[in-house]
């Protein structure tokens, strides 16, 4: 039985029909409103895709404060007199109904325009009328629809966007206009190579040197402009970047084709140049590319809600988190995320600080309990007292000194070292040269300018992008996405893996063990009727693991300790040990650990909450020793796991109960010790640890969740996946040295026609297409052949 | 032979007719989005499906 909206599997047909089966009531009301519309063909692009609206209702009122002009400005991406365009975030969407639907939303409201959707980015940009409808209704329109908008306080990366967008488009253009120099100009310049020296008119070779000269103008003022300012602004930091050797061969080419086309002195390189471009071009493009398709490097600030409920004499309104100051009583619900440090008003409650510290099991705090930004809260909705404004929490301060860190990529270095080397070296053989010949100024100046022009390290600079970008593109539709193609290098050099276990290596889903007498179905029914109506985890947990089934009557809950109710004639109390004793009046029952359940007064057993690990957890550790890699397990979490792992790490790989800053001193001290260390984490409650790590992966079960610092973000189904991508890291450095040293031979080859001063520009338009097509189809086929292990 | 510069100037002027027209497309944003059309196009014949039932 699946749920005719989502297609996820029904336990019953209480909701909906015969034909019509529904999960919850959510994916009903969703289904409701589409029939209405007449909008059922949603459900034959893809069968039953729905968003799952299992999970705590969604509060409307979460949308008041898009009423704010200065909050929804953050969405707008123009206003032109009565029409605005938004632009919204639905981490919801994922299918071609998805599209659909969210390009039919002029059906659900008179004052939309229209909608149009980015399935890849999962955007949808919505044109309204701004009298007739407002961003509110619109966000209440997708929230009803079952795709709820993403609010945080970060806006929608809006600017970030539009950078990107911007700088992929100049790409394409910087590419067209180098592409349609090149055909050109080779058509021009094959024609005069095969006419030879004295086979076509004046009029022709004047026609088509001015024609070349005409078209490659632009090549080098705008196409190749990346690679002229990159060289100028490196050389003004006195740094020698691969791009200096790059730019200095394009001027030599463009400048001395040039002087050899006006003063008659041969047709000129102007073919190979502007090919040379389309191809650096062509590298630019695969960077940018890979680059577009990561973006969860998000701020702290994405991942706090827009809003938050304040109680301000005695109304409750909904405001910006920005505006909460200290004193300020805020209201939050299950599910939320706690805005600012404060403290608890309320008598109890429960946050989940999963994020913050690393620890699985929500916290029972009481009244006046010191309540930190970032905690999640579970169950009943808390009140708290803020104790200091957003900006300032805890959290933002430990992000804040994560983040001024400097980024640290030996891929740029590696790019700077070998500029200078290649540099160098190239001058020195172009210098010795030109000497050689020196009497004659004419062959010792056309042999300088060829050393120079034949050296350009456009393969070299092809080789690594590319490769990398590939790999890059390819890991992502795995769902691993990297930082930046040096990351695939820093992987490279790790020697040491430093687990955190909470989330990483165990499951974060729960298990509930019964231990006790047997319990009968009836009994387990009643059990789960009395536990449900709790919203303590532990009790919902236990409910999750029993028979769903009938109801309860009768319910008294202690808040915090326990709750006790009637089901199918059964008198059940489940509590903490110390709850059941009150209540049992035996004071033995006390000592017990876990959540104790009695039945008609008869203590029958205890859950024990336990979380696992995951299964392929000890394979992929042995697989990373088998690599010569040393595993480390340094976590927050107490040792109550250590028989769990113990057949995982041996006794001194692991520690227990660390805080953030003792785990920072744990990687600081492997890497005083020489190692390099790869940190495994599951992201915020690791980010101080994964920032003193050399590089990082943050593993999540939703790559929605924020991973700070991270220089990878890898789903946890994918860990076993571990030793197979260093292994690939490895792979790949293969690759590119590979081309490196091709392309080494290659240039040598060119170098000693330059030297011997035959190097004729029908020589250099054959070799250098024919080296960078190469190093090209070397540097893609390389990175995804080795990628098939991922499949 | 006199007809070749002609020639030559007429297939460089269709060429940067298609340039243009590229260029345009760019800064129009049509290769803003490679993925989303690829879905977008397969909806007309769904919806004509559906209708006929």
């Amino acid at each position: 039985m699946r749920c005719t909206h989502c297609g996820e599997p029904c336990s019953d047909r209480s909701i909906g029909n015969e034909t019509e089966i529904f999960c919850c009531t959510g994916c009903k009301s969703v289904y409701d409103i589409l029939q209405q519309s007449g909008m059922c063909e949603y459900y034959a692009f893809d069968g039953a895709s729905g968003v799952s609206q299992r999970g705590p209702a969604r509060d409307r009122s979460v949308y008041d404060v898009l009423d704010d002009a200065a909050t929804a400005a953050r969405f707008v991406d123009y206003t032109s007199g009565p029409i605005t365009r938004v632009r919204l975030t639905l981490p919801g969407m994922h299918c071609a109904s998805c599209v659909w639907l969210l390009e039919q939303l002029h059906r659900f409201d008179q004052g939309i325009r229209s909608s149009r959707v980015d399935l890849m980015r999962k955007t949808v940009e919505v044109e309204f009328v701004n009298t007739r409808t407002g961003l509110k209704s619109i966000a209440i329109i997708l929230s009803s629809l079952g795709y709820e908008p993403l609010l945080t306080s970060e806006g929608t990366e809006h600017d970030r966007d539009v950078e990107r967008r911007e700088a992929t488009r100049k790409i394409y253009l910087r590419l067209g206009i180098a592409g349609f120099a090149a055909g050109n100009v080779m058509m021009i310049s094959i024609a005069r190579y095969v006419a030879g020296e004295d086979g076509m008119d004046y009029t022709l070779v004047s026609l088509f040197s001015v024609l070349s000269i005409a078209l490659s103008i632009p090549v080098y003022f705008f196409s190749a402009s990346p690679w002229l300012t990159s060289a100028v602004a490196s050389l003004r930091r006195r740094v020698v970047n691969l791009d200096v050797p790059v730019a200095l061969g394009i001027t030599t080419l463009f400048v001395r084709s040039i002087i050899d086309i006006v003063s008659g002195g041969g047709e000129g390189f102007l073919d190979s140049f502007a090919g040379l471009v389309f191809f650096l071009l062509i590298g630019r493009l695969f960077q940018q590319k890979a680059f577009d398709a990561v973006s969860f490097d998000r701020t702290v600030r994405s991942f706090f809600p827009l809003s938050v409920r304040r109680e301000h004499k005695g109304s409750e309104s909904v405001v910006p988190i920005d505006t909460i100051r200290t004193g300020d009583l805020m209201i939050v619900r299950n599910g939320e995320v706690i805005p600012a440090d404060s403290v608890l008003m309320s008598a109890t409650g429960y946050v989940d600080y999963s994020f913050v510290t690393g620890e699985s099991v929500p916290v029972e705090c009481t009244s006046g309990t010191m309540i930190y930004a970032g905690g999640k809260v579970v169950g009943t909705a808390v009140r708290l007292t803020a104790t200091r404004p957003v900006s300032q929490s805890y959290l933002a301060s430990l992000w804040e000194r994560t983040a001024s860190r400097t980024p640290r990529s030996s891929y740029m270095k590696l790019s700077d070292r070998f500029g200078l080397w290649f540099t160098a070296g190239t001058m020195v053989v172009a210098f010795v040269g030109a000497a050689f010949w020196l009497p004659n100024v004419a062959v010792a100046v056309n042999v300088f300018t060829a050393v120079l022009i034949i050296a350009c390290p456009c393969a070299l600079t092809l080789a690594a992008p590319i490769t990398l970008g590939t790999a890059m593109g390819v890991l992502g539709r795995f769902g691993m996405y990297i930082k930046n193609i040096g990351v695939l290098l820093e992987l490279k050099n790790a020697n040491t893996v430093v687990f955190d276990k909470t989330g990483t290596l165990t499951s974060t889903y729960h298990d509930v063990v019964y231990d006790g007498t047997p319990l009968t179905q009836e009994e387990q029914e009643a059990v789960e009727a009395v536990a449900s109506h709790s919203a303590h985890p532990v009790s919902q947990s236990i409910a999750r693991k029993m028979q769903p089934s009938s109801t309860a009557d009768v319910m008294v809950e202690d808040v915090g300790r326990g709750v006790r109710g009637r089901s199918n004639g059964h008198e059940i109390v489940i509590g903490s040990t110390a709850y059941l004793s009150e209540i049992l009046g035996d004071s033995a029952i006390a000592n017990g650990v876990g959540t104790a359940v009695a039945i008609d007064g008869v203590l029958m057993g205890r859950f024990v909450m336990r979380s696992h690990v995951r299964k392929d957890v000890p394979g992929m550790v042995k697989a990373l020793r088998a690599s010569s890699l040393r595993a480390r397990l340094v976590t927050g979490d107490t040792d109550r796991d250590e028989i769990m792992l113990q057949d995982v790490f041996a006794k001194d790989e692991m520690q227990f109960r660390a805080s953030p800053s003792e785990k920072v001193a744990a990687v600081e001290n492997m890497r005083n010790n020489g190692a390099t260390v790869l940190m495994v984490g599951d992201g915020l409650n690791d980010v101080s640890a994964m920032a003193a790590a050399d590089v990082s992966i943050a593993v999540t079960d939703e790559t929605s969740t924020l991973a700070p610092a991270s220089d990878l973000v890898m789903p946890a189904a994918r860990l076993a996946d571990l030793p197979g991508l260093l292994r690939y890291t490895h792979e790949l450095t293969w690759v590119i040295s590979t081309a490196l040293w091709f392309t080494m031979a290659y240039n040598v080859v060119g170098v000693s026609l330059a030297l011997a001063g035959i190097l004729t520009p029908v020589i250099t338009a054959i070799m250098m297409p024919v080296s960078s097509l190469l190093v090209v189809g070397m540097s893609v086929v390389g990175a995804r052949l080795f990628a098939r292990r991922f499949a | 032979m006199s007809v070749m510069p002609l020639l030559v100037i007429c297939s460089i002027l269709v060429a940067g007719g298609f340039l243009l027209a590229f260029l345009f497309a760019t800064k129009r944003g049509q290769y803003d989005d490679l993925g989303t059309p690829a879905v977008r196009m397969l909806f007309d014949d769904v919806h004509k499906k559906t209708e006929i039932k």
